[in-house]
């Protein structure tokens, strides 16, 4: 008797995995021993890359973190709420610009006011943000095709107003540095030592970028398990028929640009953190795109998704230029070969977006789930 | 039970919290440790003291496999970017410069490799940030770092490197140490003293404007031009008639806009600063309709291809071209061994050339910290303040680190398009200063 309420005090039941006995084990997201087990290694694994990688690859696990948090966004307004966004990259320019001016060096060209990183990086979401809540009326009216005219009119109008507010971004062609990464005084591109260990030069930015993506995603995960996320999906399947049930469309609509605005802040801001100099013709088209893929390469609507396919299409052309050293087409200096690493890159892109579109609408989270049902019924899988 | 994961949690946290709290800020002792790299750890050949980017094993295919190697990375736009065109011979002609210091014996007891550690970074500031990063860990310097935006988006984590660079561009900031920390060791005028220069010759020797323009890509490039356009018009009484901002037809497709304005302008001098293809749209268009006035084209303007477009004729009638040194045919002693690299070729484009000359402080810093026994990042560093460079007349000897003011290079070559000069040029004069360029206050940066 003792021994079962004990067992059951956690909220659940030790030999009956699908049963719970209460709220918390029930809405957990990390719900089976072996889903806790799994993040737990995957966090120290990633917590540990710092101190196993070059400083290049740690630079490049950055941009991973930055991409991801990107991507989630856009899968908040794309994949979850189903307002196709081309206009992605003119948010993350806003947020990147705001931190610049609220966080950076002035010099004779830029604003800058020096604040520290506790500021400008809630500011670097609010502001986009702020923005996204006023275009959101205008984007509740139109829907599909000409929702993704209207967004990518965003890019553009973004990047002439970019271009023309010399004092905020430098003007095109020049740019300017971007916010200093000084969080509550510490200065997080210096080297730290802690217990008498010398940190590599960018672990404590690394660890400190890993903290803001972790929360972010878990943010987004429990939003898209909320009411407000179920009316995103509402609103994505058949928007009136969400309307009739009760869903207020217009506001659903508006929050979903909003909160993914934020996300797209964020990203931006961090990521001329880790580039260094930004220039206006940086937030353009192409980085619309690149977003887009990574959510659907990785999987629409759904958070891990978005992980997995920032992952890739980080990773993938540093993969492809590793190997182009083995392939003998594929040249890297001008001129030689057939191919060069460059166009594979983009041609891989490219075929990736259509064979996932084609073949695993769900993306590499798709396949992942395929992988895991197979093993998870094996030696009887199907 | 259920508080098993709280403590868990709480310990954690504690445990972040102490590590942060014991996070105590490296004043840059244990800087070269970390490295990781293939390089020895350091050591001594010759009494020289070398660690990152050199070593004592011979370069790959190296000239004297008696010596040891000294790493230079290159950072350049060799494929798919703006300016590979001119890049992939700058490229080159840094290639032959080094083989030839190689066949000269090295520097210090040691060759200098550049092939190894090139990267393309397609004028991308975060390719070129990545590709950095890449190569960082295994050169000793920069043998070239192409554009201003990108080489502004590695230069905090060069000045924490100790790492000096080339740079492939003449923006005016890279003379004040306000701008470049005094890692960038140009050579020749800027753009904006170019503009000086040009327009100082023009109304000396083909008429006085009276309303100057200046027509370019926004940023370090034409808006570094343009700036020198516009304190020409000021310190003479020139009415300047605007910046016009143009880009490469790559990304807006056509100069319509351009001509049109130029059209409006009704100058007498228009001061190029985009690229061949541009101009000769811009030039060709524009004297068709009829404008009247002439020419001045910055040293990236020129491609000797233009003399066999459409508007060949309009160029050889109204282009005059500003270079910071002679082009192929020069006299002074490195257009010899220009010439002797190429075995009696011809270039593609003026990149070889300047890509050899470029590399002349480069080489003074590296003879100079052999001398002095210290080929590590921080002795090259040391060197620049103070380094003379020796251009073997390709230039007048400058010095780095003295107040840019009095010692910039104010002086320039003139060229005119002509189908006879090889790569299409033909030298009208050399050595030309003018009184405004003399005269400029060059305190700071222009753009």
């Amino acid at each position: 008797m003792i021994g079962t309420a004990v067992l059951q005090l956690r909220g659940r039941v030790r030999g009956r995995p699908v049963l719970y006995t209460s709220y918390a084990a029930d809405q957990a997201i990390l719900d089976t021993p072996a889903k806790r087990w799994w993040t737990a290694a995957l966090v120290i694994v990633v917590l540990a890359l710092p101190f196993l990688l070059s400083r290049d690859l740690t630079s490049l696990m950055m941009t991973v973190f930055i991409y991801a948090i990107g991507g989630i966004g856009l899968n908040l307004v794309t994949g979850y709420a189903g307002q196709v966004s081309l206009g992605h990259a003119f948010f993350m320019g806003l947020g990147a610009y705001t931190a610049a001016v609220l966080g950076g060096v002035e010099t004779d060209q830029v604003l800058g006011f020096g604040l520290d990183m506790a500021i400008w990086l809630p500011m670097a979401g609010i502001v986009p943000a702020l923005v996204g809540l006023a275009v959101a009326p205008l984007a509740a009216r139109v829907r599909g095709l000409y929702l993704a005219i209207l967004t990518l009119g965003l890019v553009f109008i973004g990047e002439h107003i970019f271009k023309e507010a010399r004092q905020i971004t430098g003007g095109a062609g020049v740019g300017r540095a971007p916010a200093e990464p000084v969080l509550f005084g510490m200065d997080l591109r210096a080297t730290y030592h802690a217990f008498g260990y010398i940190l590599p030069r960018d672990a404590m930015l690394y660890f400190v970028f890993f903290a803001i993506f972790m929360v972010l995603a878990v943010a987004a995960r429990n939003l898209a398990r909320s009411k407000l996320g179920r009316a995103f999906a509402a609103v994505r399947d058949r928007d009136i028929a969400a309307a009739v049930m009760g869903v207020p469309l217009q506001r659903t609509k508006t929050l979903a640009f909003t909160i993914s605005s934020f996300y797209a802040g964020i990203a931006g801001a961090l990521l001329v953190v880790v580039i260094g100099q930004m220039t206006p013709g940086n937030w353009n088209l192409f980085l619309s795109i690149e977003f887009l893929a990574v959510i659907l390469i990785g999987g629409i609507a759904t958070i891990s998704g978005s992980i997995m396919g920032a992952a890739f299409v980080v990773l993938m052309p540093r993969l492809v230029a590793e190997l182009a050293g083995s392939v003998p087409f594929i040249s890297t200096a001008p001129g030689s070969g057939f191919l060069t690493v460059f166009h594979v890159q983009t041609m891989l892109f490219g075929a990736l977006i259509v064979l996932f579109l084609v073949l695993e609408p769900r993306g590499l989270y798709g396949l992942w789930v395929r992988v895991r049902n197979y093993w998870k019924a094996w030696p009887f899988s199907y | 039970m259920r508080s098993t994961a709280r403590r868990t949690a709480a310990v954690l946290g504690v445990v972040a919290l102490l590590a942060t709290a014991c996070a105590v800020e490296d004043d840059g002792d244990g800087e070269a440790a970390e490295d990781g790299g293939t390089e020895e750890p350091g050591g001594d050949s010759d009494e020289i003291a070398f660690d990152v980017g050199v070593t004592e094993e011979p370069c790959p295919d190296a000239v004297n496999p008696d010596n040891g190697c000294i790493y230079l990375g290159v950072l350049s736009d060799l494929s798919e970017g703006p300016f590979a065109p001119v890049a992939v011979p700058i490229t080159a002609g840094q290639e032959a410069f080094w083989a030839r210091v190689n066949e000269a014996g090295g520097i210090g007891g040691f060759d200098v490799d550049i092939a190894t550690y090139t990267r393309d970074t397609l004028y991308d500031p975060q390719q070129h940030s990545a590709r950095y990063r890449e190569i960082e860990p295994n050169i000793l310097a920069l043998a070239q770092t192409l554009g201003t935006p990108t080489t502004a988006a590695i230069l905090a984590d060069m000045d924490a490197d100790n790492v000096i660079g080339a740079p492939a561009s003449w923006w005016s900031g890279w003379a004040f140490d306000d701008s470049d920390q005094g890692l960038i060791l140009e050579s020749g005028y800027s753009y904006c003293i170019e503009a000086q220069v040009g327009l100082d010759w023009f109304a000396a020797n083909v008429s006085e404007p009276a309303t100057v323009l200046a027509v370019g890509y926004p940023g370090d490039y034409g808006g570094d031009s343009a700036a020198g356009v516009e304190q020409w018009a000021e310190a003479n009484g020139a009415q300047f008639a605007g910046f016009i901002e143009t880009a490469p037809n790559t990304i807006v497709g056509s100069q319509d806009a351009a001509v049109g304005a130029v059209m409006e302008s009704g100058a007498d001098a228009v001061v190029l600063a985009v690229g061949p293809a541009e101009t000769g749209e811009i030039i060709g268009k524009t004297v068709v309709s009829g404008f009247g006035g002439q020419f001045l084209g910055s040293v990236p303007t020129w491609n000797p291809a233009l003399l066999e477009s459409a508007a060949a004729g309009a160029i050889l009638s109204t282009y005059t071209n500003i270079a910071p040194w002679e082009g192929i045919d020069g006299t002074s002693a490195a257009h010899d061994a220009i010439r002797e690299s190429l075995d009696g070729g011809v270039p593609e484009n003026d990149g070889y050339i300047f890509g050899w000359v470029w590399s002349y402080p480069i080489k003074a810093a590296l003879e100079a910290a052999a001398e002095n026994g210290d080929l590590t990042r921080e002795g090259l560093r040391s060197v620049v303040d103070g380094l003379e460079v020796d251009y073997e007349d390709a230039l007048p000897p400058a010095t780095f680190g003295a107040d840019t003011n009095e010692n910039a290079i104010r002086q320039a070559v003139i060229n005119r398009p002509d189908e006879e000069g090889t790569l299409g040029l033909s030298t009208v004069e050399a050595e030309v200063t003018g009184e405004t360029a003399e005269a400029y206050e060059y305190t700071s940066a222009c753009s």
